[in-house]
């Protein structure tokens, strides 16, 4: 498989944790909206997340229109962690210590 | 939702950012529309709704609102990249291929109609590119100027030597200034033939002043322009020809005229493409020939100095001829014709080409009409198709672009045959034309021309096919699957197709006239009397050596020897001599009737003239009005010359113009008595009007030109062509130094003389023949696929009890109509573009009405046809199918 792009794995790692929609990867990830939206389409086109409007209720609760969200598939999920491996392995092979692990 | 949702201010940065979405939306595929919309509006009513919880007020908050809203197009700009993938490409690609194999007949029809339009545009297109708009071929070509003579009689005259040296040295608008002979010719001897070269005597900067380097050797020096200098430069042509390009010849010597001439230099190939001399040979300045103001034989070539105007340089140089005139009796009213170098070269057809080059426009856009009718009619019969597809899901925008990927295969497809197609006419014009076009030579299909013809293509294509496509994308689904199987076509359709065939009539009408009035034109010019007979009559043209024959007598002596032995030719009839033969120009010279000298030059007339041997009227088949022709015994002293019925008639009317005595102007006054009056001769050529002529006997010495260069005339009782290797044997078993040129038989030499008017008729009437051609066939495919679409109609009123006839005369109603009204655009239009032909025209006006009624009624009868066939096939339309579709 080939690795995610940089942006690619900082958006699916975002929605891996719950964030889930446009503007809010935004804030998560620091990329530009013209970033994140092609991103999100590359993604759900791949097949790594699925996106959904959120229920007609809640919107009309809110007295808004709904939002559309996005969630990591499990193809999603599988190439988030090969990718970040790959990149760790790169890091490494680079000599770059790896802080999370320096952390622990 | 409603509006109490936002704050006043939050709803207004909430409507500023959907501003930009509904700008941005506009690119994103209509499939994808409104989603993304959606999407956009979602998230910025929340983030609008956020600022109004915080209640911060913070502007910097709604200002990075509005910043990230500017996202909205990168996003739109992916999501529209992503629709057009590679993927859909390839599949429009192959769909359009098999759009193109299942409808082979269809593909076939379109392709080779664009072709031939595009085909023709590109021939034309590479000649008028390389004649006329690619430079010449020398440096710098726009600072070069031409000069004429001028004075009160014309304005395309020479200049003398003397004046030319006073112009160079006293001007500051040129940085050089040259000078060269025009008209000349010279005669190579050794160890070849003898030949007769067009020959130019030129200044020593006249190469440099081009920007032409020599090939192999050197140009003249200076000082080779002071004195005699038997010194020669070659053309690349002569070098190749005759002497194999041998480059040893630098250094030897080769006899010019009877004279040793050392060859210094060989000029590059690109001069002979420009220039028709072979020889160049220094002026000598300074020598008796060469003195005189008033021998005007040199044209001028002159560099501009930068940034100085050729308006400038004329009103500069004119200052200096009227100081001249003020110093020189002579120079009166003489002065220089400024025009730029390009203006000559190309010399007076630019407005032809660009004629042609208007035509074939006219037979691009009638074919490009056509494919726009066959792409519209292709287009209602698939409408059904696209329904269907729509139906099915797919999008306006795929459909679009799956239309116009099959034009454009179409379109590129045609443009490469029509390429491949122009290629071969540039042959067939070089071929052909060869000697009726400047530059010829030089043309070739380039960067220009393969760009254009791209251009032309894929234009065409994509308009026509990007019309049908729109149309056909936004059928109406529920009206198009109602009428499926009964083939309805919309008004648009049919309105446009009309509206083709129109415009269609029109301009293949415009061309037939043009092309009807050249043809006439052309027919008159062939028709013309030249005043001679020119049926088996042999002309050639024969040198003598000026340092072998040095007097008059010397050449009589020779030509009576010739004339016995060209008579001892089985088959001559008859042989005579003159140093002007019709058709092929002369020179002419001032003269009075004695007595009457002119009050100032103004006054002074002129008359072309001809030195003759005896048998010459005779010969030529000149017919004697009065008097009698010349005879042996007029030798010199004897006063005696004969003019043309013309020039009797001016002088004399209304009296004999016989015993009366003419003062003319051979540098000497000579006075002749008129022995005889005979027939007006066409001498430079059929479209001229035969000038007054003055004929002098060679016998005199004190009159006419010398005979050293004179021209030939044999009239046999076989075949023209089959004599020729007998002169020739004739002329060197008397001199083997003597050459003998251009043997042609005169009713060759007419035809020839037509011949660039004739090339451009056959290539205007060519091109009107294809537009007539593609006119009819668009007519045609209209009326074809109108009366297929109305089948059903035509049945129904065959079973309502409409007779086959009444159908008949339906169908031929329809098409007629539209020509009808094309040929009467036609009309309107001719009368406006034929103005432009009238330079072009002999004999004819431009709105000859024998034309233009010829011409209607061939398109008429043209049109009739194409109506007939798809006519017959409307009354055979079965009514009791037709009805059971109902």
């Amino acid at each position: 498989m080939k690795p995610l792009s940089i942006s690619s794995l900082a958006v699916l790692g975002a929605i891996s944790r719950s964030v889930r929609y446009g503007f809010d990867i935004m804030d998560a990830t620091s990329l530009p909206s013209g970033t994140v939206y092609p991103v999100l389409g590359r993604l759900e086109r791949d097949g790594y997340v699925r996106s959904k409007w959120e229920s007609q209720t809640i919107a009309q609760r809110e007295k808004r229109p709904p939002r559309r969200y996005y969630e990591i598939t499990a193809s999603g999920a599988r190439a988030l962690a090969e990718s970040a491996e790959h990149y760790r392995t790169l890091g490494a092979r680079l000599g770059i210590p790896d802080r999370r692990s320096a952390a622990k | 939702m409603t509006d109490e949702a936002l704050s006043r201010d939050a709803r207004a940065v909430y409507e500023r950012c959907m501003r930009t979405i509904r700008a941005a939306r506009v690119l994103v595929p209509e499939r994808r529309r409104d989603e993304w919309t959606r999407e956009w509006q979602g998230e910025l009513w929340y983030r609008a709704s956020l600022l109004d919880r915080s209640r911060s007020r913070d502007r910097h908050a709604a200002h990075r609102l509005l910043v990230r809203t500017l996202g909205a197009f990168p996003h739109a700009l992916w999501v529209l990249a992503d629709e057009m993938r590679i993927d859909p490409m390839l599949q429009d690609l192959k769909y359009a291929l098999r759009g193109i194999v299942n409808r082979p007949a269809f593909a076939a029809l379109v392709i080779a109609t664009l072709a031939l339009g595009i085909g023709a545009n590109t021939a034309m297109f590479s000649i008028v590119n390389s004649v006329l708009f690619r430079p010449l071929p020398y440096e710098r070509p726009d600072e070069l100027v031409y000069m004429y003579g001028a004075f009160r009689q014309g304005n395309q005259a020479s200049v003398s030597p003397p004046d030319y040296l006073d112009y160079r040295d006293r001007n500051s608008v040129f940085s050089s200034l040259a000078g060269r002979t025009v008209f000349g010719t010279a005669v190579i001897t050794g160890s070849d033939e003898p030949e007769r070269v067009q020959s130019s005597i030129a200044t020593a900067n006249f190469f440099s002043t081009l920007g032409i380097k020599p090939y192999r050797g050197r140009v003249f020096l200076p000082e080779e322009e002071e004195g005699d200098h038997a010194v020669v430069i070659l053309s690349y042509g002569l070098w190749q020809r005759r002497y194999a390009g041998d480059a040893r010849i630098i250094g030897t010597a080769i006899p010019i005229d009877g004279r040793p001439h050392a060859v210094i230099g060989i000029m590059p190939p690109v001069l002979d493409r420009t220039m028709d001399v072979q020889l160049w040979r220094p002026i000598p300045f300074n020598t008796d020939g060469t003195s005189v103001r008033r021998f005007h034989y040199l044209r001028l070539v002159g560099r501009l100095k930068p940034g100085v105007t050729i308006a400038q340089a004329q009103r500069h140089m004119d200052d200096i001829a009227r100081d001249l005139a003020g110093q020189y009796p002579e120079n009166e009213s003489w002065h220089l014709n400024l025009v730029p170098y390009r203006d000559v070269v190309i010399g007076g057809v630019a407005p032809v080409l660009l004629v042609l080059l208007g035509a074939v426009g006219v037979v691009l856009l009638i074919a490009c009409g056509n494919v726009a009718s066959l792409l519209l009619a292709r287009a209602s019969a698939r409408s059904g198709e696209m329904a269907v597809r729509t139906a099915l899901g797919a999008g306006r925008g795929r459909l679009v672009r799956q239309l116009l990927t099959e034009s454009l295969l179409l379109g590129v497809t045609a443009g490469v045959a029509g390429l491949v197609l122009g290629h071969y006419l540039l042959v067939a014009v070089r071929a052909v034309g060869d000697g009726m076009l400047p530059r010829l030579a030089e043309v070739e299909i380039d960067g220009t021309v393969l760009a254009f013809t791209f251009g032309v293509s894929l234009l065409t294509s994509l308009v026509f096919g990007a019309a049908p496509a729109l149309h056909a994308a936004r059928a109406d689904l529920a009206a198009v699957m109602k009428s499926l199987g009964k083939a309805s076509s919309s008004r648009f359709g049919v309105s446009t197709r009309d509206a083709l065939v129109v415009t269609q009539v029109a301009l293949s009408f415009v061309l037939l006239i043009g092309a009807g009035l050249l043809m006439r034109s052309l027919w008159r010019l062939q028709d013309v009397e030249t005043g001679f007979d020119s049926s088996r009559l042999v002309a050639a043209s024969v040198s003598l050596p000026q340092t072998k024959y040095t007097t008059r007598d010397a050449e009589v002596r020779f030509w009576d020897q010739l004339f016995e032995r060209v008579r001892a030719i089985p088959g001559v009839e008859s042989v005579a001599a003159t140093t002007l033969f019709p058709l092929r120009g002369g020179g002419d010279t001032y003269f009075y009737i004695e007595g009457q000298p002119p009050a100032t030059d103004a006054d002074r007339m002129n008359a072309t003239l001809a030195s003759v041997t005896e048998d010459y009227f005779t010969t030529m088949g000149i017919p004697l009005i009065t008097g009698r022709v010349f005879n042996a015994s007029d030798r010199a002293g004897a006063g005696v010359m004969i003019v043309s019925d013309a020039l009797a008639k001016r002088l004399f009317p209304g009296t004999s113009a016989l015993g009366r005595r003419l003062v003319v102007d051979f540098g000497k006054p000579f006075v002749g008595e008129i022995v005889g009056v005979v027939g007006d001769v066409r001498v430079y050529g059929q479209a001229n009007d035969a000038p007054e002529m003055m004929y002098f006997t060679g016998r005199q010495p004190d009159a006419g030109w010398g005979m050293g260069f004179g021209n030939l005339a044999t009239r046999v009782r076989g075949d023209p062509d089959a004599i020729a290797p007998q002169l020739r044997a004739a002329i060197r078993s008397l001199d083997p130094d003597v050459p003998l040129s251009a043997i042609q038989s005169v009713e060759s030499i007419l035809y020839d003389s037509v011949s660039a008017p004739r090339f451009r008729t056959h290539l205007l009437v060519g091109f009107a023949a294809v537009a007539l051609i593609l006119a009819v066939v668009g007519l045609y495919g209209m009326l074809a696929y109108s009366v297929t679409q109305r089948t059903r109609e035509m049945g129904i009123r065959m079973a309502l009890g409409a007779r086959p006839v009444a159908v008949f005369r339906l169908v031929i109603r329809q098409g007629m109509a539209l020509v009808v009204v094309g040929v009467v655009l036609g009309v309107a239009g001719a009368f406006a573009a034929t103005r432009l032909l009238r330079a072009q025209l002999f004999g004819v006006e431009p709105t000859d009405p024998a034309v233009f009624v010829f011409v209607a009624i061939t398109l008429t009868l043209a049109g009739l046809a194409a109506c007939v066939v798809p006519a017959r096939r409307a009354t055979k339309a079965d009514p009791i199918a037709a009805l059971r579709l109902e």
